[in-house]
């Protein structure tokens, strides 16, 4: 393998890992405050495709299409919350897991109605030009999303860090009744730890839907994000960057290495051996049970 | 077992036999493919229901099973009736295997390790395809009692019929024996089931290998049922049809099992003249009885049962359910 190839496929490796980084991180936010484990983030991503696809046939430009996007993931967010998750949010595991892994089959159901299986294609906001830069090619919507997913990554750590409603869903996150009894109003920050992990969601899928097209099957990601998450610890906001490009780069490098016919299953067997070996992540912290 | 405790199943039984010999073969088709639905979900509540584990695999298992008892009749020339029980012992080995590692894990993490493990046996199925017939599927030869000597559609009727009430008065038997008891302790709390002397670890194993097995061999009928086999059949969407049966029904017993695959395996019939809606109906009805109904069917017909009866004695009432 020379060094430009290499450098090619660590480029091609953090593209893609950024998207499951972005999804990775959707995943993370609610379940650090709310510990519901958001199966139906894959479907937010299909949806935020599909939403972009809309406002952008309306002829809006595409600074615009982002916000919408964006704020169509908030609304949204707020409503499954406090519709679907509030009822149950005290529910055994089980529940929740199959309640959110339904909720994800009614939003691909019902775009599958509206929209049929048929592809569809969205322009990136930068052409398809490849950029060259010292003998390698970089794909300008790679870079665009790469940004955006470091740029997230920054402002939720900053949110968690400096903002009183980020402070309040820390506080949250390790005792719901303490920080009620501090005043903090529980609800509200379930419902924004939904809306901000929503966003991240649709955001997510304006962003990747230039490179893998708009087709029913995009919630196929989640997979790989959870993946991530799991790399990184479910409960880490760097974690889930770094695991969404480790995500990336591995089955990037895998495809050259042991082939296409192993490349998809190189992740699954990661995910396997990772939950024996270390189910807490590799940046994550052991839980601590008293019985 | 006295014959008040048979009979019930023995009418039920001969009925379901006259029945399908009288009607068509698409309606005994169907009724086919509810029993092998109800085999299923036998399984799958004694993993889920019962000792309280997540899955999100069942579906591998019958996949293990279907393709398995296929490729043992296709190449070996192995009659159902051998290759099937084989493909199930093979399904319950795998299941086993799967309990190894799932015995540390539990709630989320065992959601994604099973969800882990469904991905590799459907990506295995369509990477492998000069095996399996890749995503396009393959054709399972007609069923054989020996070599030369094929079944009628009826006589796989009657099979998938002897199976299905065989595989119930197992699982209620398994439910009423020691290891039905250890399911029900680890899934109440598995601290106390350890203090009391049972090995949560080889509770999970079994209770990992006894669902597979059940998978297994409702996948083997499966297959020679439909007469094609193909992975899209075996994906998250069947393992969640499979949890939509048992919550329905009723988490934890036969009778919820029962139920709730022949209510639900007569929906998309009933759903056809809407046809486009049926998925989505579906889920509405798994979060339905999620949030309102959680402990399913079954117990509707018990509190009914306690409406008409209220002298029912207490104890022994959750036994009934079972």
């Amino acid at each position: 393998m020379t060094v430009t190839l290499a450098l090619q496929l660590a480029i091609a490796g953090i593209s893609v890992g950024s998207i499951y980084a972005l999804v990775a991180l959707a995943i993370v936010i609610p379940f650090k405050a709310s510990g519901v484990f958001n199966f139906a983030q894959g479907e937010i991503v299909t949806f935020g495709a599909y939403a972009a696809l809309i406002l952008t046939q309306l002829a809006l430009p595409y600074p615009v299409v982002f916000v919408g996007v964006l704020l169509i993931g908030v609304v949204g967010g707020m409503l499954i919350e406090r519709t679907l998750i509030r009822p149950i949010v005290k529910a055994p595991e089980f529940t929740l897991i199959i309640a959110t892994f339904a909720i994800g089959l009614l939003i691909k159901g019902a775009l599958a109605l509206r929209f049929g299986d048929s592809p569809a294609s969205l322009d990136g906001p930068f052409g398809t030009d490849p950029l060259l830069f010292a003998g390698l090619r970089f794909n300008p919507t790679a870079i665009w999303i790469f940004a955006c997913t470091l740029l997230v990554t920054f402002a939720v750590l900053a949110f968690f860090r400096y903002t009183r409603l980020g402070k309040a869903m820390r506080a949250v996150s390790i005792s719901p009744e303490a920080a009620r009894l501090m005043g903090i109003k529980v609800e509200t920050v379930y419902r924004w730890s939904w809306a901000i992990s929503t966003a991240i969601g649709t955001v997510a899928g304006l962003l990747v839907a230039p490179l893998i097209g708009i087709n029913p099957e995009i919630g196929q990601l989640i997979l790989r994000g959870l993946l991530a998450a799991v790399i990184g610890g479910f409960t880490s906001i760097p974690g889930a960057l770094i695991g969404g490009l480790a995500v990336g780069l591995i089955e990037t490098f895998a495809g050259v290495i042991v082939g296409s016919t192993f490349k998809n299953l190189v992740p699954f067997l990661l995910l396997m051996l990772l939950l024996v070996v270390r189910p807490q992540g590799l940046f994550g912290v052991a839980e601590i049970k008293r019985v | 077992m006295s014959l008040r405790d048979v009979l019930p199943g023995m009418v039920v039984i001969a009925a379901l036999a006259i029945f399908g010999a009288m009607v068509g073969s698409y309606p005994a088709y169907l009724v086919s493919l509810a029993m092998i639905n109800i085999i299923a979900a036998l399984g799958l509540n004694l993993l889920t229901g019962n000792s309280g584990q997540i899955s999100l695999c069942h579906s591998s298992f019958m996949a293990i099973g279907a393709y398995g008892a296929t490729l043992f009749t296709a190449r070996y020339g192995l009659p159902f009736w051998i290759s099937i029980p084989l493909a199930a012992a093979i399904s319950a080995l795998i299941g086993a295997a799967l309990g190894f590692p799932a015995r540390r894990l539990t709630g989320l993490y065992l959601a994604l390790a099973t969800l882990g493990f469904l991905q590799i046996v459907q990506l295995g199925i369509e990477e492998f395809a000069d095996i399996t017939g890749g995503v396009r599927g393959m054709k399972v030869p007609k069923p054989e009692l020996l070599t030369g000597l094929r079944v009628s559609e009826y006589g796989i009727y009657l099979v998938v019929l002897g199976v299905c009430a065989l595989a119930i008065w197992t699982a209620r038997n398994i439910l009423r024996s020691r290891i039905g008891r250890e399911l029900n302790a680890i899934r109440l709390s598995p601290h106390a089931a350890q203090a009391l002397g049972i090995s949560v670890a080889r509770v999970k194993l079994t209770a990992f290998a006894l669902s597979a097995a059940f998978a297994g061999v409702a996948g083997g009928l499966m297959a020679v049922v439909v007469g094609f086999i193909d992975p899209v059949e075996f994906g998250v969407s069947a393992s969640l049809r499979q949890i939509t049966f048992i919550v329905v029904g009723g988490m934890g017993s036969v009778a919820g099992s029962v139920i709730g695959a022949s209510v639900l395996s007569a929906l998309p019939e009933v759903l056809r003249p809407v046809k486009e809606y049926s998925d989505i109906i579906y889920t509405l009805i798994l979060l339905g009885f999620l949030l309102f109904v959680p402990r399913g069917l079954a117990t509707v017909w018990d509190r009914l049962v306690a409406l008409v009866r209220p002298a029912a004695p207490a104890i022994g009432s959750e036994e009934r359910a079972r």
